[in-house]
């Protein structure tokens, strides 16, 4: 039994960079039950009727040894609940097999039953046999907590699980083997049994040490792994709890009946017979609920064949992720796509989406159509021990998954593209506005100066005529500042030298006045279209800004070529780089600006090797 | 007359404070922004109170309030707001709770020292000045065919945008050259074909007057 905390994600190094993912390629999906390879028995079918045969004879040997038994030193099962738990974990795990043959489950399952079976050679009449019956008649209750442990994946997940399994399977054979080394039969067992045919030299201390070792060992191991699945459930998750509750009842049910039976034992009997019988029939359940999971899983499976027929008659992107809730049994089911312009995942509506962090509870599934990421389920936890099931509904949907995906990178371009125009509308209007404000806080207040010079000259001219030339000399004063400061301003909405000479000759105006040492490379034949020149122009200016502000560079190279019909600009510092083309809206408004272009704008700064602004732009 | 005057730009406030000093008023203060105007007005209680509506800290309407705020706490104060830029609507906000001491000039103006001198001393005895723009905004706005501003003649047009300006009818006959019997008749006709009750005072017709313009 696998519960939350207990399965270690693989770390699929995905391209979205999460550390939890589980891969799940699609292309190289083998078919919803998997290589039958995978089953330990080689030629399945050959093999399970030996297999078959083998739990018919180990059957009948250990139900006549248990009918024939004229001596009863442990209450070993009547002959009819020899068989029962016998083969219940036979055929179950012959049918886990069948329906999981990669899983390791079936296998033990069957293993569990032939321990079952050799634990009745207590009850034979003959030393030897009797002797290996009394040394091994406990193996199969490791199988038994091996497979509570591990249900449903079959393997044993942490150190500590398998420390508890190790040191299980060592009390049930070493220590149990060690005891009977000391111990005399027919004192220690039962007067009746036949004699220890592995007495070394009599020792009773000892021997009954050693056998209170293992049983106290025993019960200690079997209340630690009772509280194991106690504590799973309480964090289980409802699908999780859902989907293992047979296995999980019966596996505890079982296990706290071995405890009874045992202390029932240890206190000579006070319940009677009953807690040995209650413990064998609890036995027999388990295997049968696990085979029922399993199948409950495999009819799921079967469940993605009425996806496909519904994946065909689906409407809208809401549809998709409810067929896919309902064939992976899961409500919560979220169900993002993959737009690789945004590296980054979105929902049906193209709106950006977090991935829950690792460990977050919630298990995320990359699906991927030919190496490249399509889409992201993510699903409950329950589902991390199904990967078949997810296997099987990603083979289904991969196809509607990447039509759907087309759709939702569709929604997520329009998205941007709308948030890039209404930056652009805002870049535009704050333009007007600063625009507004030099005019107004600087050439005409200058102007208004002027007026007011004159007026007082006016005024004073008649009667002062010497008074008048020092307001003069004023007035032409701030007229020249004023036509300064239009000029400024004119050259900052568009440098004449742009209109007039195009772009080389207005980079070169640029180099020169930059406040660093310009490295020019320009290899313009053709002049591009004006708002081609206009964008170039601009990107050049607020990466040299920038440049100057804030990269401490000792030299600025600047080329712009025209190649293939594009015109490409760039400018590089030697600075200390870091500098993010989101963190400046200068960059950002720029980038909209080229993008509006159908160019692309992209900024490299890795800290402390200087930074580079390139633009392409089309010259359409 | 006592002038207080409020502008954030050094180069005007002290360029205007020289003008109206040339011109013979008193400037008891000089203010930078709107709140010190306030404090300055409140202290010398001067004659007008000359504003740029433009003004830390928000650079929008910060003079205007400031003009609102004075006309309603110290009504003996006449406020004269200046601007770069002209709007019937400032104007009608400004004018809403009576024109009486109330001026809105563009900054230019200044250029004209009489001008700007006989309108300061309007505001400061109680008139109003509209600069002669928004008057223009307002009169000119497209007509319908039945308004009644059809059937005023062309100088009954010039004589109703200086009325609006709020001149009186003195200033208005110096202005166009005829006497000031003539503005009168004029003013008597405007005022019956626009059905606007006759007033003797120059100061209530103004307010009628642009009341008219703007409900049209």
């Amino acid at each position: 039994m696998s519960l939350p905390g207990s399965r270690t994600h693989r770390d699929s190094g995905s391209p979205a960079g999460h550390a939890a993912l589980i891969l799940t390629p699609c292309p190289a999906y083998t078919g919803p039950y998997g290589p039958s390879t995978l089953c330990h028995w080689g030629d399945v079918r050959t093999k399970q009727a030996s297999v078959g045969i083998a739990a018919v004879v180990a059957g009948a040997a250990a139900a006549w040894l248990a009918a024939q038994r004229t001596f009863t030193p442990y209450q070993t099962a009547p002959a009819p609940l020899a068989l029962l738990v016998g083969w219940s974990f036979i055929g179950s795990g012959l049918a886990a097999c069948r329906v999981r043959p990669d899983n390791r489950l079936g296998k033990v399952m069957v293993l569990t039953g032939f321990a079952w079976f050799a634990s009745f050679l207590t009850d034979a009449d003959q030393s030897l046999l009797f002797s290996i019956g009394t040394a091994i008649q406990a193996v199969y209750l490791v199988g038994f907590v091996y497979l509570v442990l591990t249900f449903p994946s079959g393997r044993l997940q942490t150190g500590f699980e398998r420390l508890l399994i190790w040191s299980g399977a060592t009390l049930v054979t070493v220590v149990a083997l060690a005891s009977l080394l000391f111990s005399d039969s027919r004192s220690v067992l039962c007067s009746a049994c036949p004699a220890n045919a592995f007495e070394v030299t009599r020792n009773d201390v000892l021997a009954s040490g050693l056998a209170q070792v293992e049983r106290i060992g025993g019960v200690s191991l079997v209340l630690i792994a009772l509280a194991l699945i106690v504590a799973r459930w309480s964090r289980a998750s409802a699908l999780q709890r859902r989907t293992v509750a047979p296995v999980v009842w019966a596996g505890g049910a079982t296990l706290a009946a071995v405890v009874v039976s045992v202390m029932n034992d240890a206190l000579g009997h006070p319940l009677g017979e009953v807690p040995k019988q209650v413990l064998f029939v609890a036995l027999a359940t388990l295997p049968v609920g696990m085979v029922f999971v399993l199948l409950q899983r495999r009819l799921a499976r079967a469940a993605v064949a009425g996806l496909v027929v519904e994946l065909g008659e689906r409407k809208v992107a809401t549809d998709l992720r409810e067929a896919l809730a309902r064939a992976l049994g899961d409500p919560s089911l979220e169900v993002t796509y993959w737009f690789p312009a945004g590296a980054r995942y979105v929902d049906s509506d193209g709106r950006p989406v977090a991935l829950p962090e690792p460990g977050a509870g919630r298990i995320t599934t990359v699906i991927e159509r030919g190496g490249q990421p399509i889409a992201a389920l993510v699903h409950d936890r329950a589902l991390e021990d199904n990967v078949e099931l997810i296997d099987s509904v990603c083979a289904a949907a991969a196809l509607t998954l990447e039509n759907e995906r087309l759709q939702a990178e569709l929604r997520a371009r329009l998205g941007e593209l709308q948030a890039s125009r209404a930056r652009l509308v805002d870049a535009t209007e704050a333009e007007r506005r600063r625009i507004e404000r030099d005019l107004h806080d600087g050439t005409q207040q200058r102007l208004v100066s002027v007026a007011m010079s004159l007026g007082l000259l006016d005024a004073k001219l008649p009667a002062e005529p010497d008074a008048a030339k020092p307001i003069a000399r004023e007035a032409r004063a701030a007229l020249t500042a004023a036509l300064e400061e239009l000029r400024e301003l004119s050259h900052g909405i568009h440098p004449a030298v742009l209109t007039e000479r195009g772009l080389a000759a207005a980079l070169e105006e640029l180099a020169d006045r930059a406040a660093l040492p310009v490295h020019l490379e320009l290899s313009i034949d053709a002049r591009p279209p004006p708002r081609v020149e206009g964008a170039a122009y601009f990107v050049v200016s607020e990466a040299l800004t920038n440049a100057v502000k804030h990269s401490h560079a000792g030299e600025v190279r600047v080329a712009a070529s025209r190649e293939r019909n594009r015109l490409i600009v760039e400018v590089a510092d030697d600075g200390i780089g870091g500098a993010a083309a989101e963190a400046g809206s200068g960059l950002r408004g720029l980038t909209d600006r080229v993008e509006a272009l159908g160019g692309q704008l992209v900024v490299s700064s890795p800290p402390g090797r200087g930074t580079t602004v390139r633009a392409e732009i089309p010259c359409e | 007359m006592r002038i207080v005057l409020a502008d954030d730009a050094v180069i005007l406030r002290d360029g205007l404070a020289r003008l109206l000093a040339e011109a013979g008023f008193e400037v008891a203060g000089v203010a930078a922004d709107a709140d010190e105007l306030l404090a300055l007005v409140e202290q010398l209680r001067p004659d007008v109170a000359i504003v740029d509506i433009r003004m830390p800290p928000t650079h929008t309407d910060e003079g205007l309030r400031a003009a609102k705020t004075i006309r309603q706490q110290w009504p003996e104060t006449g406020v004269l707001v200046l601007s770069q830029h002209v709007r019937a609507s400032y104007a009608l906000e400004l004018l809403s709770d009576g024109t009486d001491g109330i001026g809105y000039l563009l900054k230019e103006r200044v250029s004209d020292l009489a001008e700007l001198a006989s309108s300061v001393e309007r505001i400061g005895h109680g008139g109003s000045a509209l600069d002669p723009i928004v008057v223009e905004q307002l009169v000119g706005r497209p007509r319908r065919s039945d308004d009644p501003l059809e059937h005023l003649t062309e100088r009954e047009h010039d004589v109703l945008a200086l009325m609006a300006e709020g001149r009186s009818n003195k200033a208005i006959a110096q202005q166009l050259f005829v006497t000031e019997h003539t503005v009168e008749k004029h003013v008597k006709s405007i005022l019956g074909t626009l059905r606007l009750p006759q007033s003797p005072d120059d100061h209530r017709r103004v307010l009628a007057v642009l009341t008219y313009l703007h409900s049209r």
